[in-house]
């Protein structure tokens, strides 16, 4: 538990030792196999679990590792947790003589101090032996818990300054001996977890990878263990070799991007998150050197190995979809993140909000770098709301927080060419939301309200996608708990396009106690109360006033954007009414108040 | 006694199915895609003429048509559907737009918007508001139903969609809004979606009701066209259409959910499957379907298929209602092979028809698996291919496959190898994908294979997923004619009804499945079946507190909807019997303590038809088929002289010891190392591994 632990843990790794060689063909067989399993095991966590965050909004994930600790296979589900997976498991592959790993174990780790994410994340791994006893792989599913059994439900604590508030750690523990549940154990993390549901997901969880052994038994045995273990070694390097060809491409040089939280949950404002992305030949280099070191920060600290696979997540949304993503990026880009800075704390630091920022900002920070770089490709990968209103009761049968991902329509930016579309940037398009339907006839919440507000969002000439406003009303009295960001700092317009709206979130709306939530709030609610959070939508790409003036009437008919904001913030010129559908574009008005607005932007930057 | 006649209509050819009796007639004729009804009335003419008589006399003594349609799968392809609006609640007009957050792939951020059957200005919304236990928490605004129906005209709409909170629970806000929309815009189409989909939630449910409002208008119009010409025609009864379920009923019960009849042609294919299979003893099969641009894959299960509600993406849209799962990968025999960066990939572009392969010598340039199959030998360019309209070349095929032999450093032939190998494993993942979740290990099944390619890459595949035996029925190119005949008419509904399971309402569960009862018992005697005749399986969706997707399960199996005795004071416990065994088979773990609650309350009736006989098995005696020549030929094992076969002169009891290949007229048997093929009593080939045999 120390930097030192960090660095082992994240070094590169030996390949799998094999005098076995195989053809790409037959490689890419097996990596598909892997992936297959991978697959099956989310979809069955998925469809057994109980509870919303994973079943509904399906934030989990499955990778396979192989017994060096290399992620050798991801699948479905959040990448954000795919790419955190192997750090958990290569703690645990430190142990295997002293916690007597064998086959038929099944194991669980948390701690972000031994490779883990946040403590919300439990990863549930299981070892896969090849009939002469020789450790070959370990599946892993992770995914997001209601509760880590810490001083406030849900597991976020928002003065927590260190782990110990947040709840249970755990480094690494054996759920499973030889196929029979430890039932002491399993009982210990149950008794530390308010969720009511948490049985049921850890059961989920537990019979997933063991349902994943299985199937790795048998690709083991086809194939021969030294034929997977040449597949696994060449699938690495062929990833490696195609992320490089991509940096290659790309022209030599420093590119840097800074983005700004607009406060830690203390209120202490301006929390920097600085990247310099240094590109030469097929070498890649991030470096969080400048990111914010203030140790009196609270709230905004993300673990190391969360860290690293928001980097991760980043980069492979920026390359070529088809490369495979696995432990090859992580060969081919070299991370570098000061030490004791936000993006990887000291020791015992709490890391649960940290997941959410400054994570994001690293993410986003590594676009604005490389979005000249990368313009059809630099859509920022990240949620910018500062922490989803949770709201959380108790009943007969313990706690409940309705729905899991509870937001619309957050954060889809533009690109060169394509305008924000859907809910969530791409990396999240597997997080299923939650639905009111489903939501109220579970809790006691009445969904109000969820559209898109008209010109929330960045004008560009590519749009990014308005935000909406969630209104929520509660039905019984109830705790509500906010921390918001990206009201100073909202997401970032890229390459001219202008930034997204501000979040802005109103609790007890309509009543003599209506307020803004500035910074951050734990408030009980009574039966009744409204809660309101505008999001603020995805960021422009390039300058609106460049936008195709057709365009922007066909938004302006679909109340994406305002007749104003047509003529304000687009320059564009419309005849006729929304509300006879006969809107028309001025051409001669539109290229004069353009050029006027061209102009006067000129004159203000001089 | 009359005919029957089972007409299936794909892209290129409609395929019909003539029972008489216990004989079955197969037919094939070009499709008609200005009008297809043309090409039915063809084919019918046809029939009609190989039974020696006019139309309207064969018409006259027809018993059944039944019918499966691809026009609403058409309409999504080309998306030129009905205008549609789309009426919802106020404060859920983006549902539909934000998909619950869905995107098809997560790592191209460059992936383009689906194109928006409701694009936000036709997405209007009214205040009401239903509460989940369905009490009215906002009364309807009228008037602002009126002022949507003024814009929704404004813009010329031809079809309304309806989906408001919780109407499922409490339809009446949905029922009225329809009352207005038909007072003010005369002549619309309106979907309903407590009509369409009784289920939560908000967005799967709006979904389907848009896309039944979108493709609704043209599924109707081509139904009833087809009605008049049939009936101008002479043919007297009802007109039978194949549904997505598996299962087919009048066209006047399809009118009330078009969408049904969405992805129901190949639904037709797994219940021809099903039947063929039950008639040989083996109720669990993996069933493939390789044709020319597309491998679909399917199981039947208990002799059933089962039709899953659920998250059916279709056309980039979500389809909620009951549909036989069919999975699709787009590997065909027109699949593209293409060597990229260092990785040889297959499809999922394909060459189609025009211009085709490069062996079909009409253009095309890039290498297919068709192309990879000549190579290989398994293919002949010395016989005529496709029931020999036309003959193969082999002029261009080795130099495509050179050139990506160059890019992998080998030589051609050994990059027709790896192109055979590639997809195959595709498709073997494929497999994998689709028995994900069902709790399926696909070693305990057989497979079923059919189209075109399906019998090449078989047994190979089977293989590769553990599974010792393979049928090739030989009606396998009108196999999906063939399957709706043998689908039984049916209807598969089902009601909300949310409570614990050990709290359930006698009194509710009961009257919620009499009204289902009594629906079906209505559009069963309209199309002349007796009430009596109705086979029912009153079923529960059920789950534990705090899933999201339930299971479906049996509670009682009976003749006729009258008596509903088995709800009994003791249901609770039944079905927590019931559900807890469901959840073992499917998840392999049950929560003891745990009392699961039920969702929806789900009727399946059916009633039997005359279907085609299917020949069992193998009675006749074994005997060693002779080749009617050898061909160098590569079946994974290296090239070498391989026998071949030609089907037609194969009969009853003839043997094929693999590696061998076997011709038919419409596709090729491949028998790999290590497999014997039999033909069966019926005419149709089992394939069986040699390790199995012992």
């Amino acid at each position: 538990m120390s930097f030192e632990l960090n660095r082992k843990l994240a070094a590169r790794r030996k390949p799998l030792p094999t005098a076995a060689k195989v053809d790409p063909v037959t490689a890419g067989i097996i990596r598909g196999a892997l992936e297959t399993i991978c697959f099956e095991a989310a979809t069955h966590l998925g469809r057994s679990a109980s509870s919303p965050i994973i079943n509904q909004s399906n934030e989990r994930n499955a990778s396979i590792i192989d017994a060096q600790g290399r992620l050798a296979s991801g699948s479905i589900g959040t990448p954000h947790l795919t790419f955190v997976s192997q750090l958990t498991v290569r703690y645990g592959l430190d142990y295997v003589q002293e916690y007597d790993w064998g086959p038929g174990d099944v194991f669980l780790g948390n701690d972000p101090d031994c490779g883990g994410g946040h403590l919300p994340d439990y990863n549930v791994y299981a070892p896969v032996y090849d009939d002469h006893g020789e450790l070959i792989l370990v599946q892993a599913l992770q995914a997001h818990q209601g509760d880590t059994g810490g001083k406030d439900p849900g597991g976020f604590t928002l003065e927590a300054t260190d782990i110990f508030t947040e709840g249970l750690a755990i480094p690494c523990v054996k759920l499973v001996h030889r196929g029979e549940k430890r039932r002491d154990i399993i009982r210990l993390v149950e008794r530390n977890n308010r969720f009511a549901t948490f049985s049921g997901d850890l059961a989920a969880m537990i019979s997933g990878v063991q349902m994943s052994v299985k199937r790795l038994q048998d690709l083991i045995r086809k194939w021969g263990p030294d034929v997977v273990k040449a597949a696994i070694n060449h699938s690495i390097d062929h990833t490696e070799q195609r992320f490089r060809e991509e940096v290659a491409r790309w022209p030599d040089g420093s590119y840097e991007g800074t983005v700004y939280i607009d406060h830690d949950t203390l209120g202490t404002k301006d929390v920097k998150v600085h990247v310099t992305c240094t590109v030469q030949g097929d070498q890649l280099t991030v470096d969080l050197a400048g990111t914010d070191d203030r140790r009196e920060l609270v709230g905004v600290w993300n673990t190391f190995a969360n860290s690293r696979g928001y980097v991760m997540v980043q980069l492979a949304a920026m390359v070529d979809p088809g490369i495979v993503k696995n432990e090859g990026l992580f060969h081919a880009v070299d991370i570098r993140i000061p030490e004791g800075c936000i993006a990887q704390p000291p020791p015992n630091a709490p890391a649960a909000l940290g997941s959410f920022h400054p994570a994001c900002e690293i993410t986003e920070a590594v676009a604005v770098a490389l979005s000249k770089v990368v313009p059809g490709r630099c859509q920022p990968q990240v949620y910018k709301i500062g922490m989803p209103n949770a709201v959380i009761g108790f009943d007969q049968h313990g706690m409940w927080l309705d729905q899991g991902v509870d937001a619309r329509s957050m954060d889809v930016s533009a690109v060169a060419g394509i305008d924000g579309w859907g809910s969530c940037p791409a990396a999240l398009g597997n997080l299923l939301l939650s639905e009111a339907e489903d939501a109220e006839l579970r809790f006691p919440v009445l969904n109000i309200s969820r559209e898109m507000t008209t010109d929330a969002g960045g004008p560009g000439r590519w749009r990014g996608q308005p935000g909406s406003l969630n209104v929520k009303k509660v039905l019984e009295p109830t705790m509500a708990m906010a921390w918001m960001v990206s009201a100073a700092h909202p997401l970032s317009g890229m390459c001219g396009g202008e930034d997204a709206s501000p979040y802005l979130n109103h609790f007890e709306v309509g009543s003599p106690n209506e307020r803004r939530i500035e910074l951050t709030a734990r408030a009980q609610l009574p039966a009744g109360a409204v809660i309101a959070y505008q999001h603020g939508g995805g960021a422009g790409f390039g300058s609106p006033l460049e936008r195709d003036p057709e365009a922007v009437k066909e938004d302006v008919l679909d109340e994406y954007v305002s007749l104003e904001a047509a003529r304000t913030r687009y320059g564009v010129v419309l005849t006729g009414t929304l509300e006879n559908y006969d809107l028309a574009v001025d051409l001669a008005a539109t290229l004069a108040l353009r050029e006027q607005m061209k102009s006067a932007k000129a004159a203000k930057a001089a | 006694m009359g005919y029957r006649v089972g007409i299936d209509i794909g892209g290129t050819f409609t395929d019909f199915a003539l029972l008489k009796g216990s004989q079955v007639v197969l037919h094939k004729n070009l499709s008609t895609p200005a009008d297809r009804s043309v090409g039915v009335m063809t084919g019918l003419g046809k029939l009609a003429e190989l039974e020696g008589m006019p139309l309207s006399g064969f018409l006259g003594k027809c018993d059944a048509i039944v019918h499966g349609t691809t026009v609403a799968d058409n309409t999504l392809i080309e998306m030129n559907g009905a205008l549609t609006g789309l009426i919802t609640t106020e404060g859920f007009r983006d549902e539909i737009e934000y998909r619950r957050g869905f995107k098809e792939d997560i790592w191209d951020v460059r992936l383009a918007p689906p194109r928006q059957i409701t694009p936000r200005r036709r997405r209007l919304t009214v205040p009401e508001r239903m509460l989940a236990n369905g009490s009215v928490y906002k009364p309807l605004d009228e008037a602002a139903v009126r002022e949507c129906c003024r814009k929704l005209r404004k813009q010329n709409v031809q079809s309304v969609a309806v989906s408001l909170l919780f109407s499922f629970v409490n339809p009446a806000h949905e029922q009225r809004v329809a009352e207005i929309v038909a007072e003010e815009m005369p002549g619309v189409h309106i979907s309903l979606s407590h009509q369409v989909l009784p289920r939560a939630p908000e967005y799967d449910r709006t979904s389907t009701t848009v896309v039944d409002a979108y493709v609704a208008p043209r599924v109707t119009s081509y139904l009833e066209k087809l009605v008049t010409r049939l009936k101008d025609g002479g043919y007297r009864n009802r007109l039978m259409v194949m549904q997505a379920s598996g299962g087919v009923m009048t066209r006047e019960y399809i009118a009330g959910s078009p969408i049904r009849v969405l992805a129901s042609g190949p639904a037709g294919g797994v219940i021809g499957s099903a039947h063929v299979g039950a008639a040989k003893g083996y109720s669990n099969l993996l069933c493939v379907d390789m044709g020319g641009t597309s491998y679909d894959m399917s199981v039947v299960l208990g002799g059933a298929a089962p039709a899953e509600a659920g998250w059916n993406m279709h056309h980039r849209y979500l389809i909620g209602v009951p549909m036989v799962k069919v999975e699709t990968l787009g590997a065909g025999g027109g699949s593209i092979c293409h060597a990229d960066n260092g990785a040889l990939e297959v499809g999922p572009a394909s060459a189609g028809s025009e211009p085709g392969p490069i062996c079909y010598g009409r253009g095309g340039t890039r290498p297919t698996i068709t192309d990879a199959l000549l190579m290989l030998g398994i293919l002949t360019a010395d016989s005529g291919f496709a029931g020999g309209s036309f003959s193969l070349t082999r002029r261009g095929v080795e130099e495509a496959f050179r050139a990506i032999g160059e890019q992998m450093g080998y030589g051609a032939e050994e990059a027709a190898l790896d192109c055979w190998r590639v997809v195959n494993a595709n498709m073997s993942q494929a497999v994998r994908r689709t028995t994900a979740g069902k709790g399926i290990d696909p070693k305990d099944m057989v497979m079923l294979a059919y189209g075109g390619n399906g019998p090449v890459f078989a047994a190979i595949q089977a293989e590769d997923l553990g599974i010792d035996k393979v049928l090739v029925p030989r009606a396998s190119p009108a196999f999906s004619a063939l399957g709706a005949l043998a689908a039984k008419p049916s209807i598969d509904e089902e009601r909300s009804y949310i409570a614990p399971a050990l709290g359930l309402d006698r009194q509710k569960l009961k009257a919620l499945w009499m009204q289902l009862g009594e629906r079906a018992e209505r559009y069963f005697a309209e199309a002349g079946f007796a009430a009596d005749a109705i086979e029912a399986k009153y079923q529960l969706n059920m789950r534990y507190r705090g899933q999201n997707w339930a299971l479906t399960f049996d509670m009682q199996s009976q003749q006729g909807v009258r008596d509903l005795s088995f709800v009994s004071d003791n249901i609770g416990a039944v079905a927590i019997e019931a559900f807890n065994k469901r959840h073992m088979e499917e998840f392999g773990h049950i929560r003891e303590g745990e009392t699961p609650e039920v969702t929806g309350v789900r009727l399946a009736t059916s009633v039997d038809t005359p279907v085609p006989v299917i020949g069992k098995g193998l009675d006749t005696p074994a005997l060693a088929a002779r080749p009617d020549k050898t061909r160098r030929a590569n079946l994974g094992g290296g090239y070498q002289d391989t026998p071949i076969f030609r089907g037609s002169r194969l009969q009853a009891g003839h043997e094929v010891v693999g590696p061998a290949i076997i011709e038919e007229t419409f596709t090729t048997i491949v028998v790999y190392p290590g497999w014997k093929a039999r033909v069966d009593d019926a005419g149709d080939y089992e394939l069986t591994r040699a390790a199995a045999a012992r």
